[in-house]
């Protein structure tokens, strides 16, 4: 009995495992394509001549899906994916941990994959098996943030200090004289998140002497922990009259805390990346702007730089998307752009 | 009897010293945040110490809380019913801790091993049912976790009652007793006829009804449905309840202490924001304090036994010299 009982379980767990394996997204399950030139051991290849008629595959490694745009991200590039039938892209998630993307890249290249879209969770930690992808004669592309100066490897980015930038310039203006302000920052060692601070202080804080950081923190771009600050800074200060954020989650959270009270009903507050719900804030006149980073521009200059390598138009890109300042007035077509993606 | 109050006497100290250090520490305003802040992971705190006691583990609680509290969001959002809302959440939970209770009484699984899997089960049915986006716009479903009552805030209100009814059952029923004893010794609680299986049923069920309260009041708190919020918060109910006297031996703690533990974490959170103290100093003197916890903990257990096995050998030596 009890033997009989290992033997189902084991069935069982093969039946799980290969369900999911064979439950890949992304329309994968045309034919694999062989690799473009697999006897390539430096720099990759451009594609056959006939190029027009085989599909390629393309696998995407996203940071983590339980980052909030890091699975718009994702979600924008299956939906781009749709537009190129000679391409098929399998998203895979990282979840966080640099283990576990570094884990996935090796797979992906074991599994002769054409092009492999790295988003990295560390960029120093990502940096040799990337290389390894080029040397195995397969595309790479790292975006949001790229790994800068790999031989031979492409990537599609914002540029994060000038995210920041748009709004510190802005504020310059806008801030008033001799004002508190406090700051919310991203992990530390993150790319965006020590660029987007450095901006600030470098286009903001040194420009401005008057100024005063009452209060800066770690909040992990996380709008729970923004607000537990902000809620603690309004208790040990009587005035504080700017927001500096390095992402909207953080400024929303922030907001949340004040939104009742009216001795902050003036607050400015600024934030990057352009999320729904930062541009609905702005749009009641809450938040003072954001720097837009559009998981939907990435998405599409992603795959059209992936089809460019693919078929032999580029061996390699190195590509920005821009930077657009949202405020109140152009905020409507941010709404929509949202209201399209069923994000609102 | 002193040693029996260290911990209330240490939240004392505590209280008066954050007041002494910033003056607006005191204000109505600034005891209200911290109450409003804590009310979650106190309210995970409760679960945790129940299951803790009776030998369990809870590591799932903040995936958990995220997917309770997504389902519960987009429930108002289809029904506008706060109440049903509120019921989708808790049941949310207690589905969850189900199959933790199946996993651990019933397949024997480790509780850390059982919660683990269902951490990232959890996670995972999160974000597969949200896609990853957060909900946004919830109107009124913020009155839990944003809203008074009477000057009180309303998630203050769910905690106050959560811990009368943790302390009730720890303290009054069969249920609590028999869990001090199935943490204490669980082969000598099947041998005095305790139910254990029915014990780790009971103690999952209600921490799942907590887990999932608590994922209603998060997300009403900051006002969406966050797939990917909470994460790591099972550590910060844990930290609670034994910088409150639970003993991760299992069998010992108690609801007041757990509520001290978080008011300990949650005061020294709030004067060190106050006063601007760095972020990376904040971490180590957290990080110091669970190992102080942890150490007097293992101190006083330590004296405690030394004391009991002393007073044994002297009943010994006494029986032998009588003979």
């Amino acid at each position: 009995m009890k033997k009989i009982s290992h033997v189902l379980v084991a069935l069982l767990l093969s039946v799980a495992l290969l369900a999911g394996c064979g439950g890949g997204s992304g329309g994968s399950a045309q034919p694999s394509a062989p690799p473009a030139d697999s006897s390539s051991d430096s720099a990759p290849s451009a594609a056959p001549e006939d190029a027009g008629e085989q599909t390629f595959r393309v696998a995407y490694i996203a940071r983590a899906q339980a980052d909030s745009f890091a699975a718009w991200l994702a979600n924008a590039v299956r939906e781009e994916a749709d537009k190129y039938p000679n391409i098929s892209v399998d998203i895979m998630d990282g979840e966080a941990s640099d283990d576990k993307v570094n884990s996935l890249i090796e797979n992906s290249i074991t599994n002769r994959y054409d092009l492999i879209i790295v988003q990295p969770n560390n960029g120093e930690a990502q940096r040799p098996y990337v290389e390894q992808i080029i040397a195995a004669g397969i595309f790479a592309i790292t975006t949001n943030a790229r790994i800068e100066g790999i031989a031979g490897g492409s990537s599609v980015d914002a540029d994060p200090y000038m995210q920041a930038a748009v709004n510190a310039v802005a504020a310059l203006e806008q801030v008033p004289e001799n004002a508190n302000v406090v700051v919310l920052n991203g992990p530390p060692g993150n790319f965006h998140a020590d660029q987007r601070r450095l901006s600030w202080q470098t286009e903001f804080f040194e420009k401005r002497s008057d100024v005063t950081i009452v209060g800066e923190q770690i909040a992990n771009w996380n709008k729970d922990e923004a607000m537990a600050f902000m809620e603690d800074w309004i208790q040990a200060n009587d005035r504080i009259d700017a927001i500096i954020s390095m992402n909207d989650n953080m400024a929303a959270g922030a907001l949340e805390a004040v939104k009742d009270n009216p001795k902050f009903a003036d607050i400015l507050a600024y934030g990057v990346d352009g999320t729904a719900e930062a541009i609905l804030l702005i749009q009641e006149g809450k938040m003072t702007s954001t720097c837009l980073q559009s998981a939907y521009d990435l998405a599409e200059l992603l795959l059209e730089t992936s089809n460019k390598l693919l078929t032999g138009q580029e061996t390699e890109i190195n590509t920005d998307i821009g930077n657009p300042l949202v405020t109140i007035d152009n905020v409507e077509q941010y709404i929509e752009m949202h209201k399209r993606a069923g994000a609102l | 009897m002193i040693k029996k109050y260290n911990i209330y006497l240490v939240l004392i100290i505590l209280f008066f010293l954050c007041a002494l250090i910033n003056p607006n520490f005191l204000s109505i305003g600034n005891l209200s945040n911290i109450s409003r802040q804590l009310a979650v992971t106190t309210i995970l705190a409760f679960g945790a110490t129940i299951l803790i006691i009776g030998g369990m583990l809870d590591l799932s609680a903040g995936s958990v809380l995220a997917l309770a509290g997504v389902l519960a969001v987009d429930c108002y959002k289809s029904t506008n019913s706060l109440i049903l809302s509120l019921i989708v959440g808790i049941l949310a939970g207690m589905a969850c801790n189900l199959i933790n209770a199946v996993m651990v009484a019933n397949f024997k699984t480790p509780p850390f091993i059982a919660t683990l899997a269902m951490m990232t089960m959890a996670r995972g049915v999160a974000l597969l049912y949200t896609q990853g986006q957060n909900i946004l716009q919830l109107g009124d479903f913020v009155v839990f976790g944003q809203g008074t009552v009477f000057g009180m805030p309303v998630s203050v209100i769910f905690l106050i009652v959560i811990a009368i009814f943790t302390w009730y059952i720890l303290k009054h029923t069969r249920f609590g007793r028999s869990l001090y004893a199935v943490g204490g010794n669980e082969a000598a609680a099947v041998a005095s006829g305790i139910n254990v299986i029915r014990s780790k049923y009971i103690a999952y069920l209600i921490n799942g009804a907590f887990v999932g309260l608590a994922g209603v009041l998060f997300m009403s708190r900051i006002n969406a449905g966050q797939p990917n919020g909470a994460i790591g918060f099972e550590f910060h109910a844990l930290t609670a309840a034994i910088i409150g006297g639970t003993s991760f031996s299992g069998g010992v703690g108690t609801a007041s202490g757990t509520l001290a533990g978080a008011f300990i974490v949650g005061f020294l959170n709030n004067i060190m924001n106050l006063a601007n103290v760095d972020s990376y100093l904040q971490q180590v003197i957290r990080g110091a304090i669970i190992a102080l916890a942890v150490i007097y903990d293992i101190w006083t257990k330590g004296r405690r036994t030394k004391g009991h096995l002393g007073n044994v050998e002297d009943k010994n030596k006494k029986q032998k010299v009588a003979s």
